[in-house]
């Protein structure tokens, strides 16, 4: 049992299904939109029959009262899958003492993949660092979660953050829509964030992004100088936070503005996420505002 | 400013401690393992300006405070005779002014200025601890030591007197006492600034301050200067006094503060051998001379008085003693050959129908002879003398005589005491040598007691001699030669004139110049007479002769017998009845400018402290550590308004809660 996954947690989740906010393209029959017409309950449109057709889906009754063959359409259900990237970088072991941001990245995406499996999507893992792009390609076989969450037990931050060559290579990679969920603290630069979230949305996946960081990293709040050591690079800066506490919020906040900015260019669905944040009421609001409006 | 536990300053180290924490604590960092150390590079960078001058600000602010509490601590006491530059004072030599001026209050109901100063002095002295304190009075010119300053104004050495300050002595007098004294010294001069006292034109101050600064350790000079505005004051002044047959004649002066305005009654007393008599003047401007007659009775060979007005802003100037002795003809000889000018001359010292002035002319071989001691003065109009005669002629003037040289009419080599005549010389054809400008304040030509001036510009001379040599010129002729000189001849005086009273030279026989001219010298001769019952106090004539005793006679004021001698009265000294009065020039209330005490005492770098003076300001020298721990705490709330975060001060997320529990809020 990896301790990030929280089984009461899950269970009271479980009843809150995870909705795709664009239409998705499985390869077998989901309870999510495709762009694809087909058989189902939900009626689309009528259009002429033209040869090829598949004879059985004639409306006939239409053709009693027209005397012209007509196509009865219906919209497609289809499965979805998930890709979530996870940064790996060294950054990501940070804590001003509670819970690192990578542990926090395992929590939830072990979370939002079990419940995705359990409703019959394939979940998928990306992981990221400068040197290295582990994947778990999605399935949504159950027996493909134990994969998915010994992978994720296993990551260890280190080196600089690769999220960026990381979401292109996957953006050019899946060849189908997906629901594309990237965990990281986007230590980067906000401009090739914006590109590579633009590359995401041009392929026409379903972005959220979950932008994790430390309180002690927002509030910078000390008493003493410290020598601050790079988590990625190891260079080293002695300094009296209380001198600079105001230009940091300053850098910090325009940082998060542009990310902000960034996320909202893309229609991405941004969400900045404290650590000391509790995990349901996160995930309990995120699936909420994700459900069709329609189906409210 | 002084230290009275200067040990503490030691202390002022410590207003290191602040810098030293911050370097240690710079060291005694943590390490921390971090992320976003982009933020906290660029932050880094940007705060390099204000924000370090802020921490240094801090860091000044708090070091300040230390050293601020280190000089409380040390107890600073800053005065205003001790300035700021100072350090522990070993010897202050005090100058003090007790001349009668002094005795002025600056208000009604207050002290005199003289015990306002030594309050002062007194105070100041016992902030500086164990300084030595010696004491130069300007009465007794004398240095004395004082054990201790609480007894300053209860001294004989510094009480009132009605004598005059001689301060370029004084300081002379401090240069000789510090050349023996070692220690670091202060000058203190304490003064009213009166111009006649300071003597600005005197020779002796440049000598007096090059001996302060050839000092090993050169002292501090500090002028206390005691100015400023004074309570309403008036004095009487004895001009002049002489006996004319049987009765006295006196020239008095009432004057008042220069800023007084309005006619005002005056009551002037007159005493007289224990008679008494009152009588009211009305003073309508600064001062009123006028001439007194008094009828002696009958007999009286001698006898002593004064002339009295009411108290008021000085107790010292209401007073003008008086003495007499038995009457006494004027006689003065006129030496000059037969003559025209002859005649003018013994007409006018011995006018027909004037009472009491008798005059003999003799020729210039017979002068040796006819010199005698109790001429009142000589009209000398003959080649100047040599051998036998000169020597009388000296001996005459040194004794206190007067006389008057003209010329003698031609060429003449002839000199003395190296004065001489320049050869005659004639006016321009149809032009005269007239009179341009006179002393009409001082010497013969001087104005009358009225004011009235005497009608010199009617003097017309055709021919004249110029007096040559090392002499005083009273009168010049419009060309700007010197027509009336003066010597003084330790008592007495030479006077030379350039013309004669001869018709072949000048109108000078009309008497509108020869008269007054020649009475007035005669007159000044033969004071010297009834100055033997009248002198000022200081003067050579107040002083005991050997085997003389002092008795003050009169009954006026309250007096002080250890300052007899300084001051005014009757005084009995030995044999000789002698009325003191202060000098006369103690009267003028001219103030010297500091321009002119920056020119007497430059190269001294004083310190002039004109708030001596003001009786409002009761302390000279003050503890100031209060004024520190003010600082101190000045400093220490400045830091803590510099170390007050920003109002403005923006949180990186509105709310923490909005960030992370609110989270729709931050969807996009």
């Amino acid at each position: 049992m990896h301790d990030f996954i929280d089984n009461a947690l899950l269970s009271r989740l479980g009843s809150l299904p995870i909705e795709s906010r664009v239409p998705m393209m499985g390869n077998v029959a989901g309870k999510h939109r495709s762009p694809h017409r087909g058989s189902s309950v939900e009626f689309a449109e009528y259009r002429k029959y033209v040869p090829g057709d598949d004879t059985r889906r004639l409306d006939w009754k239409a053709f009693a009262r027209s005397d012209r063959f007509y196509i009865k359409e219906f919209e497609a259900d289809t499965n979805l899958r998930a890709y979530f990237v996870v940064d790996a970088s060294g950054s990501m072991n940070f804590t001003g003492g509670g819970e690192t941001k990578i542990q926090y990245a395992r929590r939830i995406a072990a979370a939002l993949a079990y419940l995705l499996v359990n409703q019959g999507d394939a979940a998928g893992l990306s992981v990221c660092t400068d040197k290295l792009h582990l994947e778990v390609p999605p399935s949504r076989r159950a027996a493909h979660l134990e994969r998915f969450f010994s992978t994720l037990g296993k990551l260890e931050p280190t080196g600089e953050t690769g999220l960026i060559a990381a979401l292109h290579t996957i953006a050019e990679k899946i060849g189908q829509r997906a629901f594309v969920v990237i965990l990281s603290d986007l230590f980067t630069d906000p401009a090739a964030l914006g590109d590579a979230l633009q590359h995401l949305r041009y392929r026409k996946h379903d972005i959220s992004v979950f932008h994790l960081m430390d309180p002690l990293e927002i509030g910078f709040e000390f008493d003493r100088p410290h020598r601050f050591v790079d988590l990625e690079d190891g260079t080293a800066l002695v300094a009296e936070p209380n001198l600079i506490a105001d230009e940091y919020k300053t850098a910090l906040r325009d940082f998060l503005t542009k990310v902000r900015a960034k996320c909202h260019d893309a229609s991405a669905d941004y969400q900045l996420v404290t650590t000391d944040t509790p995990l349901e009421p996160l995930l309990r609001d995120f699936l909420t505002a994700r459900l069709p409006k329609s189906k409210h | 400013m002084l230290f009275l536990a200067p040990f503490l300053l030691w202390f002022l180290t410590a207003a290191s401690v602040p810098v030293l924490i911050h370097l240690i604590n710079r060291r005694r960092h943590k390490t921390i393992q971090w992320a976003a150390m982009q933020f906290l590079l660029k932050a880094s960078r940007e705060s390099r300006g204000k924000k370090k001058l802020r921490h240094i600000l801090i860091l000044t602010c708090r070091a300040l405070a230390i050293a601020a509490l280190a000089f409380a601590a040390a107890r600073p006491v800053v005065s205003g005779l001790i300035g700021w530059g100072g350090g522990a004072i070993d010897t202050v030599v005090l100058l003090m002014d007790r001349s009668a001026s002094m005795e002025i209050k600056p208000g009604d109901g207050l002290e005199p200025r003289r015990r306002i100063v030594l309050a002062k002095v007194r105070d100041a002295m016992a902030d500086l601890g164990g300084a030595r304190l010696v004491l130069i009075d300007s009465a007794s010119g004398r240095a004395q030591e004082i054990p201790s300053p609480e007894i300053l104004d209860s001294l004989a050495s510094t009480a009132a007197t009605d004598t005059a300050a001689d301060l370029p002595a004084m300081l002379t007098r401090a240069a000789e006492f510090l050349t023996e004294t070692s220690g670091r010294s202060e000058v203190w001069l304490a003064s009213d600034l009166q111009s006649s006292n300071w003597r600005p034109e005197d020779e002796r101050w440049a000598a007096a301050c090059a001996s302060l600064m050839a000092l090993p350790q050169k002292p501090a000079l500090r002028v206390l200067s005691i100015t400023g505005p004074t309570a309403a004051n008036s004095a009487v002044r004895l001009m002049g006094s002489r006996r004319a047959g049987d009765e006295l004649l006196f020239d008095l002066e009432i004057a008042r503060a220069g800023e007084a305005r309005g006619t005002v009654p005056i009551q002037l007393t007159t005493q007289l051998n224990g008679g008494r008599a009152t009588e009211s003047l009305t003073l309508a401007g600064q001062s009123l001379r006028f001439q007194k007659r008094i009828p002696l009775p009958a007999a009286s060979e001698s006898g002593y008085g004064w002339f009295s007005i009411p108290a008021d802003g000085n107790p010292r100037d209401n007073v003008a003693f008086f003495a007499y002795g038995p009457a006494r003809s004027t006689k003065s000889l006129v030496v000059a050959p037969a003559g025209e000018s002859a005649d003018y001359l013994m007409l006018a010292a011995a006018p027909p129908g004037l009472a009491g002035f008798e005059a003999a002319r003799v020729d210039p071989a017979e002068a040796a002879t006819a010199i005698q001691n109790e001429l009142a003065a000589i009209i000398w109009a003959a080649p100047l003398p040599a051998g036998p005669a000169a020597d009388a002629l000296q001996a005459f003037l040194t004794s206190g005589g007067h006389v008057l040289f003209l010329p003698p009419g031609s060429p003449s080599a002839a000199s003395f005491n190296e004065l001489s005549w320049a050869d005659p010389a004639e006016a321009p054809a149809g032009k005269f040598f007239i009179l341009a400008d006179w002393n009409r304040t001082d010497g013969p030509m001087r104005d009358g007691i009225a004011g009235t001036p005497i009608a010199a510009s009617r003097l017309k001379a055709i021919r004249r001699q110029i007096p040559q040599g090392d002499a005083s010129p009273l009168a010049r002729w419009e060309d700007g030669e010197p027509a009336l000189i003066r010597r003084i001849f330790d008592h007495g005086t030479a006077w030379f004139f350039g013309t004669i009273p001869d018709y072949t030279w000048s109108n000078l026989g009309d008497a509108d110049v020869l008269l007054p001219v020649v009475q007035r010298i005669i007159t000044a001769g033969s004071d010297r007479f009834d100055a033997s019952y009248l002198a000022s106090v200081g003067s050579p004539a107040a002083r005991l002769m050997p085997g003389e005793v002092r008795t003050r006679i009169d009954d006026y004021g309250t007096r002080d017998p250890a300052n007899a001698e300084h001051e005014a009265g009757i005084h009995r000294l030995g044999e000789r009845l002698l009325a003191l009065n202060r000098p006369p020039y103690e009267d003028a209330p001219e103030v010297i400018t500091r321009e002119t005490l920056d020119a007497i005492l430059n190269g001294t770098n004083y310190t002039l402290l004109d708030q001596a003076g003001q009786a409002d300001d009761p302390n000279l020298s003050r503890d100031v550590w209060r004024a520190f721990l003010t600082a101190m705490l000045l400093f220490l709330f400045s830091e803590a308004l510099l170390c007050l975060p920003k109002k403005s001060r923006q949180e990186v997320l509105p709310q923490k809660a909005a960030a992370s529990a609110s989270l729709p809020s931050n969807n996009i």
